[in-house]
């Protein structure tokens, strides 16, 4: 496997140091990776065939020397959706400068027949598209509900709305005859007190127009 | 191949990649070719910025920066792009235009053409 031809080296647990070419197979060995990585086993190839080592790629810069970097990033496929990782998959750049990865050759080959992924049900555009396999709670959209609220005016405030509403009938009814009779009451000491002023020779003739005239004072009144 | 420079040239044809030692068949990113200008942007001869303008016919080297067939990365990835694309050079690895227009491969980098690659506008 590839991270064996580039001699991986470790640090066995009993303080030696080598390569994979170095090492006998044949023991039993505690080792540690060099990314911390710790094991123990008999034939140790066996072991590092299980445990592959992350990929590195290489930066070689033109005075001889090289860093190693840990390509990262796992980018996504620009056709299928898929998640395309480091070693694996092409890169295509159109004409106009842009960028499509793929991770496989079948989405290559599907791409470059210009089909539209949106048509293709495999891939992650047609999925989301058609909320295959979304669970509720995000696809659902949250009902909003406005609630609201009780408030009092300028003039009527929270207190004196809640006790209008709650008045009963009966005390409602009481209420309004008591207001009456208290109008009548009003109305008629008002009288009383305006024919008093007046003379009683006017009565006759200006009985009709006074008595008019004191109940439009009394509406007044009241 | 398309040429991306603005030396005055804008097709050019390979005639011999220069490898050391080996007569390869090929070229690929970052290697040197020897190309013939096929065809080229019309001389200028009252205007023109750089001195040297390049003209059909000519027979100069030239540096591969985009291939269509497939450069493999050493993180295992391939790169590929739309078409073929070189810049011209002078006989001492320099370039002869001033300017490039369009992307550029990293692996050029790699192949110690620096300079190409920080003078374009794009690099993958």
């Amino acid at each position: 496997m590839r991270s064996l031809e580039r001699g991986v080296s470790w640090e066995l647990n009993d303080g030696r140091f080598g390569t994979d070419e170095q090492v006998d197979g044949g023991g039993w060995v505690d080792w540690t990776r060099d990314d911390g990585h710790r094991g123990s086993g008999v034939d140790i190839r066996m072991e590092l065939l299980t445990y592959l080592p992350p990929p590195t790629i290489s930066h070689f810069h033109t005075d001889g020397t090289s860093t190693h970097y840990l390509s990262h990033k796992v980018e996504i496929d620009s056709f299928s959706g898929y998640r395309i990782y480091p070693s694996r998959g092409r890169l295509f750049v159109r004409g106009d400068s842009k960028i499509f990865r793929f991770s496989t050759s079948k989405s290559e080959s599907l791409f470059l027949q210009r089909k539209n992924p949106r048509k293709i049900a495999w891939t992650q555009v047609y999925r989301r598209m058609h909320k295959k396999g979304i669970t509720e709670e995000v696809a659902k959209k949250r009902s909003r509900k406005t609630v609201k609220h009780q408030r009092g005016i300028v003039g009527a405030d929270l207190a004196a709305i809640a006790e209008r509403r709650n008045q009963t009938a009966q005390a409602r009814l009481t209420l309004r005859t008591e207001a009456l009779s208290k109008a009548k009451a009003e109305k008629k000491a008002k009288e009383a007190k305006k024919e008093k002023t007046k003379p009683a020779t006017r009565a006759p003739a200006a009985a009709p127009r006074i008595s008019k005239q004191q109940m439009k004072g009394g509406k007044g009144g009241r | 191949m398309q040429v991306i420079d603005n030396s005055g040239a804008l097709l050019i044809e390979c005639v011999n990649v220069l490898k050391q030692k080996v007569n390869n068949g090929w070229g690929s990113v970052g290697d040197e070719i020897v190309c013939v200008v096929k065809k080229a942007r019309p001389v200028n001869a009252a205007t023109s910025a750089s001195a040297v303008k390049v003209r059909r016919g000519d027979v100069r080297r030239a540096v591969i920066v985009r291939t269509k067939k497939v450069v493999r990365r050493p993180d295992g990835r391939f790169i590929r792009f739309d078409d073929n694309a070189a810049v011209l050079l002078n006989n001492k690895r320099e370039m002869l235009g001033t300017r490039i227009g369009g992307v550029v491969s990293a692996d050029l980098r790699m192949k110690g053409w620096g300079k190409i690659v920080s003078l374009a506008p794009k690099v993958v």
